[in-house]
């Protein structure tokens, strides 16, 4: 099956100029990214301030082109302005700042956006709006201004706008990154139920690793380079690489580190509290 | 004190004002305004005063609410009370170095801030019955007919709804950016008319950087969903006049027709 992310040796430069418009300098965002993923799977992108991922989720939603390397979104390239708008249908991006996404004054105005840009017919406009926000959890919402939403609301709704359009595939860049813990937890838990229930390929950026434990697989960035790839569990299990590229592991990964590190036998694993306990209740046994 | 601003805002409801077609709104907005300026006895201020209570009741918008958003202008309007009541020519009544009390002025005065008045809180009845999205759809539909010589007519129109749906945002900022200020020394509150406006500038540097972010990244959003300009779009709520808009029209017509005979046919 052909792939609906495909990146191959993505390079991206940003040149900063002086007051007369000469290149002063050249800033390399990507260097030489390579990525495929799957119809249907949640890919978790991790890195610390400034490690390019941001720059990464731009391009896939044709928002910045590569300098240098091919990129293909449901099998259109990037590069050439021309097919923008149907890459924007087929991936849908959710932004960090949850006040500076939301264009209407009232919650189902701005979840009918997209569609109408879309060119949408009325009836079917109402139809994916009450869909969408039923899928997130925002319904009885839906005629409340959002200024009067907390964050985590407001961020459910911004996904709800996303999701009316049907997208194959939704980013989430650095979405949760503004919010407290319970409005985070929401909007992971309202993702990987789309993810799971609607088969829409799920791609989660962020710096909280205990976001990416649900993840299929997990790409670390650092330099604008992928410098770890593969499943949470073995990524989890090479702490001292993470704490390198700036990223903590999770409180109950990192408890059970110390405990080995004391001569405790536990497996190398553990991903969450709950395993964490599992594994030390077996030790008592 | 600075999120009381209530010019604007939308306040939620359902009543019959809120559903009322906003062409019909902005169409009755503007012939109300005009309609201020165009008599001149007292009685005229009666008959307007009341079409507004009748809008008012109607929408079921609190008084005080409306009220509210008469503070920002507070100082306007002493401030030109003032001017045309000590300054204006005519029949003197007091007298007292430059300042000259007369009863042209007395007239003047009442006017002057009567009209303000009326004109701030109409004018609010439409935004506050209306949502952003709404008005935006009202003036494209109004002002079409300008596209046909290339204006810009859906750009404004969405320019315009973006600015109103960011004020009470950018309002909530200033107040943040104001109280970090002020807690490291800042002063905003003493000193002549220049030391103060110089004290501005920590509050407005700060303020002009996010709100330059913040549109860097609200275009970011609206490319990523698709939006491109005015052309191939559909609504989600398409202006249809039904028949309470057209009995809207009619009370409009009303107005203006009682509103004449009233000031044309009795001298107060």
């Amino acid at each position: 099956m052909q792939p609906i992310i495909d990146a191959k040796d993505l390079v991206h430069e940003y040149s900063r100029r002086d007051e007369e418009g000469n290149v002063t300098g050249i800033t390399r965002a990507l260097d030489g990214v390579s990525m495929q993923v799957k119809q249907g799977d949640l890919i978790a992108v991790l890195g610390a301030n400034g490690s390019g991922k941001s720059t990464f989720a731009k391009h896939l939603n044709a928002l910045l082109t590569p300098t240098e390397g091919t990129l293909y979104v449901g099998g259109m390239e990037c590069g050439d302005h021309t097919k923008d708008l149907d890459i924007r249908k087929t991936v849908g991006m959710v932004f960090q700042n949850p006040d500076n996404q939301i264009i209407a004054n009232v919650v189902e105005e701005d979840v009918g956006f997209g569609p109408e840009n879309i060119g949408v017919p009325t009836e079917e406009i109402w139809e994916r709006v009450a869909d969408a926000l039923k899928t997130v959890g925002m319904y009885e919402y839906r005629l409340n201004s959002p200024n009067k939403l907390s964050g985590g609301q407001k961020q459910r709704v911004a996904i709800a706008g996303i999701l009316a359009m049907k997208p194959k595939c939704i980013i989430l860049d650095e979405s949760t990154a503004m919010l407290d813990p319970g409005g985070r937890k929401a909007v992971i838990d309202t993702i990987t139920r789309i993810n799971k229930e609607e088969n829409i390929t799920v791609i989660l950026i962020t710096h909280y690793m205990e976001e990416v434990t649900g993840a299929d697989y997990v790409y670390v960035m650092d330099s604008g380079k992928v410098v770890m790839e593969g499943m949470p569990r073995d990524i989890f299990a090479r702490s001292d690489e993470l704490e390198e590229f700036r990223l903590a592991v999770p409180e109950a990964v990192r408890v059970a580190m110390l405990l080995r590190e004391k001569g405790i036998e536990l497996p190398k694993d553990i991903l969450d509290a709950g395993e964490l306990v599992d594994a030390v209740m077996k030790l008592q046994a | 004190m600075i999120r009381d601003i209530t010019i604007g805002q939308y306040y939620q409801g359902s009543s019959l004002i809120h559903r009322l077609d906003p062409r019909l709104k902005v169409v009755g907005v503007l012939v109300y305004l005009i309609s201020l300026f165009c008599f001149r006895y007292v009685i005229g201020f009666l008959v307007a005063g009341l079409f507004f209570a009748l809008v008012l009741h109607l929408s079921k918008v609190p008084f005080r609410y409306v009220i509210k958003g008469l503070k920002p202008i507070l100082f306007l309007l002493i401030f030109t009370a003032a001017l045309n009541l000590l300054w204006t020519p005519g029949e003197t009544i007091w007298k007292f170095g430059i300042l000259n009390l007369t009863r042209e002025g007395i007239y003047k005065c009442i006017f002057m801030a009567l009209r303000l008045i009326l004109l701030i809180i109409g004018s609010s009845m439409l935004t506050l019955t209306t949502t952003p999205n709404q008005l935006t759809d009202a003036m494209e539909h109004l002002l079409g007919p300008l596209k046909r010589f290339g204006a810009p007519v859906h750009e404004v129109a969405m320019m315009m709804s973006i600015a109103l749906r960011f004020i009470p945002i950018l309002l909530e900022e200033t107040d943040k950016i104001m109280k970090a200020q002020m807690s490291r020394g800042a002063d905003f509150e003493s000193g002549n008319l220049m030391h103060r406006l110089h004290n501005m500038i920590p509050l407005l540097v700060p303020l002009f950087i996010s709100a330059t972010r913040r549109a860097n990244e609200l275009a970011y959003a609206m490319d990523a969903r698709c939006y491109n300009g005015g052309a191939g779009r559909t609504k989600m709520k398409p202006l249809k006049y039904n028949p309470r808009d057209y009995k809207g029209y009619a009370v409009l017509v009303l107005y203006v027709i009682v509103l004449i005979l009233v000031t044309r046919t009795v001298a107060i």
